[in-house]
This record gives C-alpha cells, structure tokens and sequence, in this order.
C-alpha cells in the first residue's frame, strides 16, 4: 500500500515545447501515472478490459509485484522476547467522533518478537517512448540514496511499522537494443529490497491494578549479583512496594492516600483512631495514572498479617479528593469470635455512673489499664467497679470486662489468652480489634504501608 | 522473333491489366479498413522558448521530420482528421489474453493485412508506414462488459512494419500489394490525438436528415453537443426558436475515446483506491500519538491534576518557581520519532500565534507558527519551555510537507531578481542561474511572487 504511495502521483510531460503545450493548446499536459498491482487475477484483469479484446492498455503506467520473500536471518533477535507497554488512552466521545481531554482506558499491552523477513518488489515501469522513462526515472532515482522510508501504520504502538526501501537493482529496459520488427511497449524495471517484520497478535490487557510489585531479581541495594550469589532469592529478601510507595490509612468508612513519609499520630497498635494527616495528595492523582474509577465498582485490597485481604468497594468522597469513601466488603473482614464491645476505656479514670452510664445487664467494656489488685491490700481496690460478691473487681489491661446485671465479670481474660486469634468490635466507633496474643490491635483499620494495599479499577 | 519473357521493366499493359483484376478482387472480396493518416511530428508553431538543437521547432507537419534527433522519436504525432478507407485482406485467428509479466496487452494479436497497392497510393496517397493507425469495422465490440458505454468499440491497430507483400508480385515480377504487419493500438502519447477525440454516440448520418439529441460535433478546436434534433443547415451558434436555447451546447471535456476504451479510467481509479487507504493508514509522517493520554505530574514526577475537587491546596506558586502539573508538561512516554505535530499533551486548550499571549495562566500552551517546525510552548509560572515540535508531516504532494522531496522536487517558490523577474526557485543543476527563455515560461515576470516562507 504504502510501496505505491511513494510512486504514486509523478507526472510526465505531454507536449513539444517545455511549458508542455502544443500550438494553440491551452490545455495542461502534466499526465499522471497510475500504479497498480501488476500480479491480477485473469478474471478481475477481464473486467478491467470490459471483457472486450477492443480494451486498450494505457502508458504511461506502473506496476508492482512481489518476486520474493525470505526469512532474513542476520536481523534475528530474541524470538522469544516480550515487551509489555502500558498505555492510557484519551476518553473517547463516539458521538463526535472525537477524543475527550479526559483519561479513558489504559491498557498493558505484550507484543511478541516480530519476525524478520526481506520482500523483494518489483516495479515495472510501462513507457511507449525513451523520453517519458527518462522523466520518470529522474524523477524516482533521485529518492532512493540508497533508500527511502517507509511507515504501514502511524499507529504509536506498532514497533514493526516503520522499514526501509532499497532500491536494489535497475534494469533499463525490456526491449532488445536496436528495436526489432516490433515497437513494444518498453518497460523499466527496478527491483527493491524491503526489510520487514511479520507480526503474532500483540496482547491486550486492561491495566486497573496498582500492583504490589514483588521484586525478586534483586536484592535490598537493588543488586542482582549479590542476590544471586548470596542465595537472597525467595529467602525473605522479597521487596513488596507500590508506586510511589504510597500508603493509605483507613479511618471509619474513608480510605486516605498518604506519601511514604506521611507520620500517623496513632499507630495501628494504638486503640485510639489516628487524626487524619494534612496531606494534598489527591485520589483523582493518583487513579488517573491507571485509568477510570468506577464507583462501587471498583474496590480496595487490604492485606491482613495473616496473609488474607479485607477488600471494599470504593468511590471518590465527592467533598474532599484526599479520601475515598470505603465500603467494607463484611464477607472480608474477620469474623468476631467475642461479643462487642460498648467501648475502650480507662477503668481508672471512667466507671459507671462516673463518666459511664449506669451498669445495666450485657454492658461489656475492654480495659485499656489494670484495675484492682490481689496484692493490694484490703479496702484499698477501686470500688467503682463491683465484682463478684460485691468484692471490687480485680481485672488486667485488655481484658474485657461485663456486667451480669449484679455485678462485673470477666469475660475475656488477656493474661490467660496469649496465643488466642480474637476479634471484638468497639460498637461505639465501629472499629474491630484483633488480640494479638499480648495486646489489642485494630483488626483492619488503619495504616496500610506501600505494598500491602491494591486498587482494582 | 523476341524471344519469350513475362518479365516487364515497365508498368505495362500486362502489368495494367492484372493491377486492375487485383484491385477488383480487393474490392470484391476484402473489408473496409479506415486509416489514420499519420501527417508528423507536432510542431511548436512559434518559438517555443526551447533551445535545443535535438528537438528542432517545425513550423508544419511533415511526414520526414523527426521529432527528437537525439532518441529519435516522434512522440507528439499529428494525424490527419480525415479517415481514409481502403480495402484489405487478413487472415483472421484466434487471439488469447495473455497477463503474463508484460501480457496486458493481447500479445499474440499481431494481424498481418495486405492492400492493393495502387489504390492505396490513390486514395492514401503515400505508402502506409509505421506509426499509421487502422481501424477495424468488422471487430467491433457491440458487447462490452460495462453496457452503459453508448457504442460499438472499435478495435483500433498500429502499423508497425510495412512492405511489399511476396503473394502480390504477379507474372511480370511487379509488385501489386502492401503488406503492413499491425499490432494493438494503445493508449499512449503518440495516439494521443485519436485518443482525445470525443467518444460520440453512433451516429448514421443521412444527408439532409436532422442531427439526433446528442450528437457531438466539432467546430475548429471546440466540441459541441446537440441539446436536442437540430435540422440541417443549423449553424453552430443558431438557437432554436421555440425553446429559445441554442442549439448546440459547448463541452469542454467530453468523453474521449481514451476513456471509453483504454484501461487508463480504471488505473486511475484503482491507483486512487490505493492511495485513499494508504493516506487513512498514515495520514503523516512518524507516530500519532493523540489518542493516549498524559497524566501531568509535579516536579517529583508524582501525578498530579490540578482540576479535581479538593478541599485543600494543590499548587502554591510564587514568580520565581516553575510549576509542574495541572497540565503534562511534555509528551511524556510519548515523546518519541517523530510523534511531534499540532496537538498538545491530553488536546487540551492551545493559543496558536507567532507571539506569546499576554498574562498567561500556569499550564498554559502556545503553538508558535512562527517557528520552523511550528514549536509547542507551555507556560510554568515563570517561563515559556518548549516541549515539542510540530515534525510530522505530509508523505504526499504538499509543497509545505517537510520532506526534502518537497523542498527539492515539488518546489513551486519563485525568486526574484533585478533584471530577470521571478525566477524559479527549482532549476536544473546544469543550467541553473542562466538567463534562459526558460523564465519566461516557468517563472520569470511571474505576478504576484511566490517567494519562500522563511526558514523553508
């Protein structure tokens, strides 16, 4: 296609002065000359003569043929080598026909080694007379020193599209010199080289996922020497890390993206929800990057200490970019092995009537200090909580405590639960704790570093 | 007694009488075969600005000049308006399409035709000689594929060997035939003047009779067509009384019988279809990269996109401090061979102009066309930066395209001088700066100027 784009359109000069025109004309007598394929079928070559033997061909004209094809050897690279690109693309209005400033899809797309090949084609040129093949060939030579380029596509991400066109060999005319008994047409043959790749189908792939990137190759300083020779590989030296290392923190239903450098005033192991961080890192930032988020859709991997994911769906707070409002898959998240909570307290600074409500029956409270004492010695333990025979309770720091409508118990004892995988909620924030073993930890909100999280678009 | 001989040196009686029965049997027993004279080369009329020796300037037609001394070629022929008929004898066969390499044409249709010598140098009044075209009634082609074609196909042949026929010696060793070896006519330059005659419909016409609707007729160099019967008599310019519209209508470009008849209508249009595709599939140069899209980052290369909704800041800015984001500030990982052209990053807004805007906003671009290539600004706050340049460009015939093809060989800019007008700026390197006639045809005194734009 594009081989006869390049000869297309040369002109020859009609005439017998050098403005082209004969005496008394007036008329343009540039004459075009069409290219075409010179390899037709018998019957599509009959349509073209009208099926009639009257039919006259026409010179000037040009046609071209392939002679040959050959896989080309010395261009040979790695067959089996795949580059993968990703793309994003424009949002596309199909009712204007238009691309939209707006990002639309992105893509990864895998494209397989072409394969190289060397086609030979030839180009006839018809002549009747030894003046127009001169014009037509001074016209031509002259592109080809000794090639020309030659794109099939303008496609961007065609890697076999663009090639060369060498012009190989010329041979001047097709008839014998001096004429014979005949004056045939003469036709001119130039025969080119034409260094192309033949293509397997590239694979196209949807790109939503801000991967965790587990880089396996190299070790922590980024050497592949030292990894492999240290034996670092899948022995614990894995590096998990999201781009741009970002982090995200998660409070209640809203899901922040924050640098890695961000500080969280409250960590994970704190019972006390973190402050969300002055940042002015956006949302819409950062999804542009992979594509379109779809609200509801789209959704939130949090990975667990325990290797599970808790997952949401997610869509953009339309108040604020900073956050995405997270709505907790509740398949996901652990289930509670312990009756709520009403809250986290103090026993020390909060009792009931004392900054608590009145004790009623089922009110259940995790204890974030000791209260009370065995040691202690007698009337000398907090009486704002009441325990079994009206002795005051004694209980520890992360026990929980509940009132049994006389007085308070324990219903989960920490010091006797060390290797205990427990979950309890706090229905008061409608945070749910995980117990550790030695301590109460949030089971799934908070701080996600870089590398624990992904985004599903 | 002298003795016995059927040989005569002379033309004489014997040779008289079996002329005469020859040429009876021609007319008896041959066809009518029209000749188009060939009358020679095209003169120039008068000076043709050319000087060259090779191709001298004839001032009529004449059958022994030669066009061009140097290839020796006629190219440009003049044929007599006027068809000759005369009888002739050939023998018929059979003929194959031949598409082999160079078998566009009916490579076996070579016809050998003998015709009565005498009654050619009567009627032709020279030998027939290469370059002569026949023409054949009896092949006419009734039926061709495309049935809207309003006649009969005429085969149309070329002489290209002619000589005395060796059956037409008689008893007296004279020769009394013309035998012309003729192959298929085609649609080249030579013929051109039996190519661009109007195609008319098939006409009878009787004498006296009207002129059918349609019916194309030539007056001096113009053709005219029947806008209905016009009767005999009319002239060219009468009208009709009761329409009130002429007669005749002029047509500047009829059907001729190079359209009607060769292959070159429909190379064109195949060559076109060719060319249509192969324009959609790279309609420039280099890579299209407009349909992807840019994500504008900050100056740590994180994204960042200053037209969403948020509650807090997004880019502080003072005088002194380039801005990055709210728009890309490059192409990006699009940036590639030759993937500059006219669109900005995204397609986002752009001030084309050969100046800066006044009191641009950060993210801001400017395509200045001033420059060559035509450059994309984009404002940061404190500078304009360059990000791209307009390099792809048109494969085609666009004298503006940035190839050399262009610059060099289509190359329409003139240049002016003090005392030769507008000379053109594309010259024949070994003529180039002389003060040829050349000028005056193709650029000298040329109004207005075609001067190149700078930087070309």
């Amino acid at each position: 296609m594009q081989f006869a784009r390049i000869f297309s359109n040369f002109e020859v000069e009609f005439g017998t002065n050098e403005a082209g025109q004969g005496p008394g004309s007036t008329a343009d007598t540039l004459v075009r000359v069409p290219v075409r394929y010179g390899d037709a079928s018998r019957q599509a070559q009959t349509i073209l003569q009208n099926n009639s033997a009257s039919s006259m061909p026409a010179t000037p004209l040009m046609t071209f043929y392939i002679t040959d094809l050959k896989y080309d050897r010395p261009r040979i690279q790695d067959p089996t080598f795949v580059n993968t690109i990703q793309v994003r693309q424009r949002t596309y209005d199909s009712t204007t026909g238009t691309y939209e400033t707006t990002q639309g899809n992105a893509f990864s797309i895998d494209r397989l080694m072409p394969v190289p090949y060397e086609a030979t084609i030839k180009l006839d040129i018809w002549t009747s007379n030894t003046n127009q093949k001169m014009q037509l060939l001074e016209q031509i030579l002259v592109l080809f020193n000794p090639s020309l380029e030659i794109q099939s596509t303008d496609n961007f991400i065609d890697w076999t599209s663009l090639t060369v066109l060498y012009l190989d060999n010329v041979n001047w005319s097709s008839r014998t010199v001096p004429v014979g008994t005949e004056n045939p047409i003469d036709i001119a043959t130039l025969t080119f080289k034409l260094p192309i790749w033949l293509t397997s189908p590239a694979k196209v792939k949807k790109l939503g996922v801000i991967e965790r990137i587990i880089a396996s190759v190299y070790d922590a300083q980024g050497d592949l020497n030292n990894a492999l020779t240290n034996s670092d590989l899948l022995l614990g030296t894995r590096q998990v890390f999201t781009p741009f290392g970002y982090q995200v923190l998660l409070l209640d239903n809203k899901l922040q993206a924050l640098r890695s450098d961000n500080i969280v005033d409250q960590p994970n192991a704190s019972l006390t929800p973190p402050d969300s961080p002055d940042t002015n890192l956006m949302w819409h930032d950062i999804i542009n990057m992979y594509g379109t988020l779809r609200p509801g859709i789209s959704y939130v991997n949090l990975q667990q200490p325990d290797g599970t994911d808790v997952s949401g769906t997610v869509a953009y707070d339309p108040t604020d970019d900073r956050f995405l409002l997270f709505t907790v898959n509740s398949g996901t998240v652990p289930a509670n092995t312990l009756a709520p909570v009403d809250a986290v307290i103090d026993p020390l600074v909060s009792g009931p009537g004392a900054g608590l409500i009145a004790p009623a029956a089922g009110q259940r409270y995790l204890l974030t200090e000791d209260t009370g004492s065995y040691d202690n010695p007698a009337g000398d333990n907090p009486t704002a909580w009441t325990g079994i025979n009206g002795q005051p309770l004694v209980a520890h720091t992360n026990d929980i405590i509940e009132y049994d409508g006389n007085s308070w118990t324990i219903a989960f004892d920490s010091t006797s639960s060390p290797n205990n995988m427990q979950y309890v909620t706090n229905i008061t924030t409608e945070i749910q704790y995980r117990w550790t073993g030695n301590m109460w930890v949030k089971s799934y909100q908070g701080l996600y570093p870089g590398g624990s999280w992904s985004l599903v678009i | 007694m002298p003795r016995l001989s059927l040989y005569r040196p002379n033309r004489t009686n014997d040779y008289q009488f079996l002329d005469r029965t020859i040429a009876e049997m021609y007319t008896v027993g041959g066809l009518d075969i029209f000749c188009h004279k060939y009358l020679g080369p095209q003169g120039a009329g008068t000076d043709n600005g050319n000087n060259d020796a090779t191709i001298p300037n004839y001032s009529s037609t004449n059958p022994l000049f030669i066009e061009d001394l140097l290839l020796l070629e006629n190219r440009d022929r003049v044929y007599d308006p006027d068809v000759f008929i005369m009888r002739g004898v050939y023998r018929q066969q059979d003929i194959d399409f031949d598409l082999s390499q160079f078998g566009l044409f009916l490579n076996n249709d070579t016809i050998f035709i003998t015709f009565h010598y005498n009654t050619m140098i009567d009627f032709f009044g020279r030998k027939l000689m290469s370059g002569d075209v026949l023409e054949f009634p009896n092949l006419k082609d009734y039926n061709p594929l495309d049935t809207s074609i309003p006649r009969a196909l005429p085969r149309y042949y070329v002489i290209q060997d002619a000589a005395f026929a060796q059956e037409g010696f008689s008893q007296t060793w004279l020769p009394h035939l013309w035998r012309v070896k003729a192959t298929p006519l085609v649609n080249a330059q030579e013929y051109s003047q039996i190519m661009n005659q109007p195609f008319e419909p098939e006409n009878i016409w009787d004498n006296g009779n009207f002129y059918p609707g349609n019916t194309i007729v030539n007056d001096g160099n113009s053709y005219y067509k029947a806008a209905g019967n016009v009767p005999p008599g009319t002239g060219i310019t009468d009208v009709n009384p009761s329409t009130g519209l002429p007669y005749w209508t002029p047509i500047t470009n009829p059907t001729t019988v190079g359209d009607a008849q060769s292959t070159r209508p429909k190379d064109l249009e195949l060559n076109d279809a060719i060319l249509t595709q192969a324009y959609n599939d790279v309609p420039l140069s280099g890579y299209d990269n407009v349909k992807f899209y840019v994500v504008p980052t900050n100056a740590a290369g994180e994204p960042s996109d200053g037209a969403t909704t948020t509650s807090s800041t997004v880019v502080s800015s003072s005088s002194d401090e380039p801005i990055n984001g709210i728009t890309p500030n490059g192409f990006g990982y699009l940036a590639g061979y030759l993937t500059g052209g006219t669109n900005t990053p995204n397609g986002l807004p752009v001030t084309p102009g050969v100046s800066f805007p006044p009191n641009p906003a950060v993210g801001d671009y400017c395509f200045r066309l001033d420059y060559f290539p035509n450059r994309l600004f984009r404002y940061n706050g404190a500078a304009w930066k360059a990000i791209s340049d307009n390099v792809r460009t048109d494969l085609d015939l666009a004298t503006g395209a940035l190839t050399q093809r262009a610059s060099f060989v289509n190359n329409t800019y003139t240049v002016s001088t003090t005392d030769q007008g507008n000379i053109p700026s594309r010259q024949s390197l070994s003529q180039i700066l002389q003060p040829n006639a050349d000028n005056g045809n193709q650029g000298g005194n040329i109004t207005p100027a075609n001067p190149r734009p700078p930087g070309r």
